[in-house]
């Protein structure tokens, strides 16, 4: 790792790259335990077994079944590979040393105990739950430890929902999405992840909420790599991390770059933790609160942000050494990520240096962060000319000094860029202290997680109506934990 | 590239792999044999990950060896030197029986194949690789659905070891990094961007072959979404890129089948056929991404 830093030092490099059905027919066995199944399958009055002579089943709530683990099915998987879209999986207690993939869409996947319900890869398995271009697929109320990629894993899907879940020392990521839209990720615990507890990557528009999470001893608590477009991160805690929410562009995958993603009434603190697993750019942006690297127009509100090394709110550009195409030009900000990837790759002349325009930075709490409550900074760019601003924060000092004044939001600013200017270069000359391995990582404890209401009773609930709305103007910044 | 330039890179190819099937199996490590397959991907297959359906196999560093099971079997010593990833018992006796019996360094416990390729020395000095990374795609413009798996025991090698002339970049490549850029003699790579071999293994077989003599001619490269005649079956298209603990001029650097322009690979399927199979049915079939590399 050291020689990784070392290495990077010596460029002008601000290097933050984040970082990423077969089924079978519906069995006898299945539409069985339907009609055996307790309160769910009574309440919704479940009709009887499929024959030959009905028409196929529609997916409506009622004519979806319930299959109970392991009592109709000895697995997870089996399951899943039994289930037909709409139905609802409950998991009992237990531990399953699996690693599930799921190619049916609409599928409720739920454990009836969040705590006890655990799936374990034992350092050999890849991913706990994996969604491979199944649209609508529900995850939720279950806890995934020791997987060597991800605990929960939404690939190329259309629709996405993931409850109250437990991710804990993965060797990727705690929850991950990508290339997937229309999500929905809440009251997510995740912890002991090199890159990210929760990663949500290439995609525009996203239309996903990311609410009620806690992410803590993590190389970063959030990463989203050209992700963004109705993406919002709100109401979540993000601490003793690496670094806290770490948006950021680059052209080594599609859809750059990041931009408008919504982060607002959030805690994000202490985020300097010095003992967790890392990846490189973890370790280059460690002691940041909010960090965008390369991030364009987000909008950073009414965030309570304290006790960083570097910066509470950070944006800095991220210079991608070896890019695979060229800067993207302001109209293709506004192309969506498949208009995107339609568009010629030309190969650069060098490296590129994605800076962070127009982000809006308002009405935000900081305090004590050491070198800057909100710093903004580039590797050769005239910061004044990127359009970000800066209104009602509540803060000490800003690098450069006097932000609100020098751009303020929706008025016209003054005064001197160069005073108090931030040589976001320096970072690249730190010595952070080294990654550790996952596996062995010092994380606390695992606590008790709150359960989701109802988890033996709840109607399956495909992702079809997600994101829930988020009524943002309602959204104050949080008080600080006691 | 334009028919009569494909037309003229066939006969040439033919023409080596006419001039080389006359050649003796085994030969003095630095004669190695002069051959490809048939054919080359359409474009060099580099650019952002994330946009075509794929999985990914991480595998560090095992050890390494004069030995080459596929080309000097039973011969130890006889091959220049390999570095091998992957399985953890390879040498020149290894069949694909035996790889069953062997670790592995790759992520995915399940994969159990042999990767190896040329050391990359400097003077007396063996450069250390990094790790390997396979990428696991279709073809270009194959279409992903019809792409199967790596039948049991197939070996494959890319690239070739006596090559005196460059090769198609699509086939072997050096890079830096997660960069686009690609160049048939190694590049000057930027600190924290390390020096990468690439080489993209073909992606059509014959349906019948496991090996052939020569190694090269029971597979081939498709061009324009389709496979040759001879090689009806598609099959997963492996891209093995090997990472140095290297950047910086690249002057001096050889590799052990001879100079820089002598990149190749090869591969055993010691993959846990069932997961291979299902790996390819999830991520290609799909048409999803199922990892990326770090």
């Amino acid at each position: 790792m050291k020689r990784s830093i070392v290495a990077a030092a010596t460029a002008v490099a601000l290097l933050l790259a984040a970082c990423g059905s077969e089924r079978d027919e519906a069995s006898t066995t299945t539409a069985a335990a339907a009609d055996t199944s307790t309160d769910v399958s009574t309440a919704e009055s479940v009709p009887p077994s499929v024959t030959d002579t009905m028409p196929a089943p529609d997916t409506t709530e009622g004519a979806d079944s319930v299959i109970n683990v392991p009592d109709d099915q000895p697995t997870i998987q089996a399951a899943v590979d039994a289930a037909r879209p709409g139905d609802l999986i409950l998991i009992a207690p237990g531990t399953y040393n699996e690693a599930v993939n799921v190619e049916t869409e609409n599928l409720t996947i739920r454990g009836l105990d969040r705590n006890e319900v655990v799936l374990d890869g034992n350092f050999e398995l890849e991913n706990g739950i994996r969604i491979l271009g199944a649209g609508g697929v529900v995850v939720e109320n279950m806890t995934a430890i020791n997987y060597k990629r991800n605990g929960f894993f939404w690939t190329g899907v259309d629709g996405f929902r993931g409850s109250y879940l437990t991710a804990y020392r993965t060797g990727d990521y705690g929850v991950y999405a990508f290339d997937s839209m229309n999500g929905q990720l809440e009251h997510v615990y995740a912890a002991g992840s090199p890159d990210a507890g929760v990663y949500i990557g290439e995609c525009y528009p996203c239309n996903t909420v990311l609410t009620d999470t806690v992410s803590e001893h993590n190389g970063l608590g959030y990463s989203g790599t050209n992700a963004g477009g109705n993406l919002l991160i709100v109401n979540s805690v993000f601490r003793n991390n690496r670094a806290g929410i770490v948006p950021n562009s680059g052209s080594y995958e599609l859809c750059y770059p990041q931009r408008e993603t919504t982060i607002v009434g959030n805690i994000v603190h202490s985020n300097n933790q010095p003992d967790t697993p890392a990846i490189d750019v973890a370790l280059l942006a460690m002691g940041n609160g909010i960090l965008s690297a390369g991030g364009i127009r987000n909008d950073i509100q009414r965030n309570l942000v304290y006790d960083h090394n570097k910066s509470g709110i950070g944006l800095v550009p991220f210079l991608e050494e070896n890019p695979n195409d060229d800067l993207p030009t302001k109209d293709e900000w506004e192309l969506t990520c498949e208009e995107s990837k339609s568009l010629p790759l030309v190969t650069p002349e060098g490296a590129l240096l994605w800076d962070s325009y127009e982000n809006r930075v308002i009405g935000n709490v900081l305090e004590d962060n050491r070198q800057g409550d909100i710093i903004v900074g580039s590797a050769g760019t005239d910061v004044s000319s990127l359009g970000n601003c800066f209104a009602g924060n509540t803060f000490t000092f800003t690098q450069p000094n006097n932000l609100e004044v020098l751009a303020p939001c929706d008025a016209t600013g003054s005064g001197d860029w160069k005073d108090g200017e931030y040589n976001v270069v320096a970072w690249l000359l730190d010595t952070p202290p080294p990654s550790v391995d996952w596996q062995t990582a010092n994380l606390p404890a695992l606590q008790p997680q709150e359960n989701m209401p109802d988890a033996a009773t709840a109607p399956a609930k495909p992702a079809i109506d997600v994101p829930y709305e988020v009524d943002l103007d309602a959204v104050t910044v949080p008080s600080k934990p006691t | 590239m334009s028919a009569v330039r494909c037309v003229a890179a066939l006969i040439a190819v033919i023409a080596a792999g006419v001039a080389c099937s006359s050649e003796p199996e085994a030969q003095p490590a630095h004669l190695h044999t002069d051959a490809t397959s048939i054919g080359q991907p359409d474009r060099v297959i580099a650019g952002p990950q994330g946009g075509v359906p794929q999985f990914v196999v991480e595998c560090a560093y095992s050890h390494a060896a004069s030995d080459d099971p596929i080309v000097y079997p039973g011969q130890p010593g006889q091959s220049h030197l390999h570095m091998f990833f992957g399985n953890t018992e390879v040498d020149a006796f290894t069949t694909i029986e035996s790889l069953v019996d062997g670790d592995t360094t790759c992520d995915n416990s399940l994969d159990k194949a042999a990767y190896w390729a040329p050391a990359l020395l400097r003077g007396p000095e063996v450069l250390a690789p990094v790790k390997s990374v396979a990428y696991y795609r279709p073809g270009v413009d194959v279409t992903p659905q019809s792409v199967q798996a790596f039948p049991p025991g197939l070996v494959m090698i890319a690239g070739n070891a006596g090559a005196r002339d460059e090769q198609p970049l699509s086939i072997v490549a050096w890079g830096c990094g997660r960069g686009i850029a690609r160049s048939a003699t190694p590049s000057t790579c930027v600190e924290g961007q390390n020096l990468e071999l690439i080489i993209t293994f073909p992606d059509c077989w014959d349906g019948a072959r496991l090996d052939s003599p020569g190694h090269y001619a029971h597979v081939a490269y498709s061009s324009g979404g389709r496979c040759p005649d001879a090689f009806p079956m598609p099959i997963v298209q492996l891209q093995f890129v090997v990472e140095y603990a290297f950047t910086g001029d690249p002057e001096g650097l050889v590799l052990a089948s001879g100079g820089v322009l002598t990149g190749h690979a090869d591969f055993m399927n010691g993959w846990d056929q069932a997961t291979l199979e299902q790996e390819v049915r999830l991520c290609i079939h799909r048409e999803v991404v199922c990892g990326l590399s770090s």
